[in-house]
């Protein structure tokens, strides 16, 4: 589904990303893992167009779409939410998602304000849609919070919030930064188990950044490790963890030989 | 009630959401006024606003007070178009007024002896519509890759350079040509323009304009209260509230920042059009910086974002200094807000009375003492006009250089306020009085002599105050930037 080939990015002399191969199967997630810096994020930020690689390709469908602007590249089907949420935060609940069907709704300025007939059904469509998709995250989203604004919301209703909206723009492949970041453990099981109701009922691919190597081993079919914007352990959770470079990227040098 | 907080237990999601229905009731007038807001739904509000306009079109025959509501109206249109760029899509355009004069230029060019034209204006006002809107368009091109504060510098100077070409594009040599013709008529404007005409009847005065206002106006309210509640109003506002994360939804914001800024020149060349007709000729100066500022403040007053504020601060700003130019009402007007801002400064009414009592003991002791040092005071028999003025006599000071002593008590005045934001608790006990005795002698002896320049100061007080207690504006929500 999703496949980066031989990726790299540099920033003058700092280079985030080198000669990364990452692949991605269709309905399958696969975690990023790695120490502050080792740029994961970056990484999100170049797949969804944000930044330009240097070189290399990011293949969705085995279309190119590395260096795409970030609208064009939503609508090809990749959506993400953001390590620090980033919220419509002045909108209301209801409203963060219903702007997000725009990409794929099409009344413009004239129909909406001579209210023509098929404004009207779209306008009516989006609002069921949102609230079907809200309903998925039972009733920490539900009804009588859809009309309150967005900065009243929980952190952890935030970072659901922002998954919904990414969910609005309707994508194949989802891209979450630090999902469970700032969650206590109970809601940290929660959103781990609403990831894997993504990949299953919604038949979602789903990429993920996080550093909640509980969360990590609960919702992986793969995980990559990356340091220094460099690949240096890739399979199965348990494999990953202890692969000795991955202890030493965290540790520091010598941790693995004495473990 | 009970029984449901035990049921939902303080704290939990359901308790914090259901705030609502535990605020209690205010009391008194306050209570009365949040029951009338709560009861009276938004369309029943332009309703009422919409019959109190036509009566006062059928009603109201002064032509003074037409001339007002007509300014009004076109004001409005300014104001409701910049808070689309403004308010809804966040854009920072400094460059909208000259919009504004595109389409009182092109109605002028069109339907006038200049060029020698006279388009009829079902034909003219479309095209003009359309030409703004292109124009718009193409000054978008290069300026909707930027934000905010360079987005601002960009379409100043777009703005600046309009006021340019009006002013040299007296003396143009075309091509081929050995005399230079005069387009725009340069710093002499165009007079003389022919009235708003349609289907070969032809508009005879301000009122006529005035009933094509009412109906355009509430023809755009209409219209941008749907776009707003709609698909590219929620557009426009993510593009607004984050740019990054409206990008990565999907939004080509390049798009819809060229959007609203080409649907906000279209309504202001619309406006600039009707202002040339009422006008019957155009000027540059009406179209620059001073006129900026005022839409800007309309938007800001009302609340930026919001339809109802935009309607309210246009209300304001274009109204308010017309009333201010009877000395009675800006009298009142002085009063009000300095007794206001004095209850507003006290911590409760006890000491609300005592600084009212100290300053009206300030007053008497100043007259005492002048007495003692028989110091000649001559009041004016012509300065006592309004009935404010007639009372305040027998208790402020009315020196004989009125204007001189205004100028000095200015300068106190302002250093005083300057150093009561600085100073300590108790010294601010004892200034309060003092600084309010002193703005009303400046206000009798000195700004009264100069309306003009008094009228400004005051509502540029206003603003100065508004802003402070209230800065999302009367009608607007409170904005949070970062939690």
């Amino acid at each position: 589904m999703l496949e980066i080939k031989n990726l790299s990015i540099e920033f003058g002399e700092l280079k985030p990303l080198s000669q990364l191969d990452l692949s991605v199967n269709n309905q399958e997630i696969v975690s990023v893992i790695g120490p502050n810096g080792a740029g994961k994020t970056t990484l999100f930020n170049v797949i969804t167009g944000i930044y330009t690689p240097t070189s290399g390709e990011v293949l969705l469908d085995g279309k190119n779409i590395a260096g795409e602007a970030p609208f064009k590249v939503n609508r090809l089907g990749v959506a993400r939410t953001f390590q620090n949420v980033r919220l419509f935060l002045n909108m209301s609940v209801i409203e963060n998602v219903m702007a997000s069907y725009y990409p794929r709704t099409r009344s413009g300025v004239f129909s909406s304000a001579l209210g023509l007939p098929a404004s009207r059904r779209e306008e009516r469509q989006i609002r069921a849609n949102a609230e079907e998709l809200l309903s998925f995250f039972g009733t920490r989203l539900a009804g009588y919070r859809w009309e309150q604004p967005a900065y009243s919301l929980s952190y952890a209703n935030r970072r659901r919030l922002e998954i919904a909206r990414a969910l609005a723009t309707e994508p194949k492949v989802l891209l979450l930064d630090e999902p469970a970041a700032g969650m206590n453990p109970k809601e940290t099981h929660e959103i781990s188990e609403v990831i894997g109701q993504l990949r299953d009922e919604k038949k979602l691919t789903i990429l993920v950044i996080e550093h909640d190597m509980h969360v990590v081993e609960g919702i992986s079919d793969r995980v990559v490790a990356l340091d220094h914007g460099v690949k240096i352990a890739e399979g199965s959770f348990d494999s990953v963890a202890t692969h000795p470079d991955v202890i030493e990227a965290y540790l520091g040098k010598g941790s693995a030989d004495r473990k | 009630m009970e029984e449901e907080n035990q049921t939902l237990g303080i704290g939990t999601d359901e308790w914090v959401a259901q705030h609502g229905a535990r605020i209690t009731r205010r009391d008194g007038i306050a209570g009365i006024v949040d029951l009338l807001n709560q009861r009276i739904s938004m369309p029943y509000r332009y309703a009422l606003l919409g019959i109190a306009a036509v009566a006062f079109g059928f009603f109201v025959h002064d032509l003074y007070l037409i001339r007002i509501a007509s300014n009004l109206g076109i004001f409005l249109m300014l104001t409701l178009g910049l808070n689309i760029v403004m308010g809804f899509a966040g854009l920072l355009d400094l460059g909208f007024v000259a919009f504004y004069g595109f389409g009182a230029y092109a109605y002028a060019l069109t339907s006038s002896t200049q060029l020698n034209q006279h388009w009829p204006t079902w034909v003219s006002l479309p095209a003009i519509i359309l030409a703004t809107a292109f124009l718009g368009y193409l000054v978008s091109l290069p300026s909707r890759r930027l934000f905010g504060d360079y987005f601002a510098i960009v379409t100043l100077f777009f703005g600046q350079v309009f006021i340019q070409l009006v002013l040299s594009s007296d003396s143009i040599t075309l091509p081929g040509d050995t005399d230079s013709t005069d387009i725009t008529g340069g710093s002499n404007g165009i007079p003389g323009l022919y009235p708003f005409s349609f289907f070969g009847r032809s508009f005879k005065s301000t009122s006529d304009y005035y009933w094509l206002l009412l109906i355009v106006v509430a023809g755009l309210l209409i219209a941008i209260t749907r776009i707003d509640r709609t698909r590219v109003g929620r557009a426009w506002r993510t593009v607004r509230e984050d740019p990054l994360a409206s990008i990565s939804m999907g939004m080509n914001i390049n798009n819809l920042k060229t959007l609203a800024f080409v649907v906000g020149a279209g309504i202001a060349g619309f406006a600039g059009a009707i202002f040339a007709g009422v006008q019957g000729a155009v000027f540059i100066n009406g179209f620059d910086i001073p006129l900026l500022t005022l839409v800007y403040a309309a938007v800001i007053l009302g609340g930026s974002g919001s339809i109802p504020g935009a309607i309210m601060g246009a209300s304001i700003m274009s109204v308010l200094p017309e009333v201010l130019r009877v000395q009675n009402y800006s009298e009142f007007l002085f009063l009000a807000v300095l007794i206001i801002t004095l209850r507003a400064l006290s911590k409760n009414w006890k000491r609300f009375v005592i600084n009212v009592l100290s300053i009206v003991a300030i007053g008497f002791v100043m007259k005492a003492l002048l007495a003692l040092l028989n110091t000649s005071l001559t009041p004016s028999t012509t300065w006592a006009i309004a009935p404010v003025s007639k009372v305040l006599k027998f208790w402020l000071v009315l020196p004989e250089h009125r204007i001189a002593w205004g100028n000095i008590a200015f300068v106190l005045l302002i250093a005083g306020i300057a150093y009561f934001s600085i100073a300590g608790e108790a010294i601010k006990l004892i200034l309060l009085p003092v600084i309010a005795y002193v703005a009303i002698f400046l206000w009798e002896d000195r700004l009264v002599a100069d309306p003009n320049v008094t009228r400004q100061l005051m509502v540029g007080m206003m603003l100065i105050v508004l802003m402070i207690i209230r800065p999302q504006g009367f009608l607007g929500k409170t904005r949070v930037e970062v939690l």
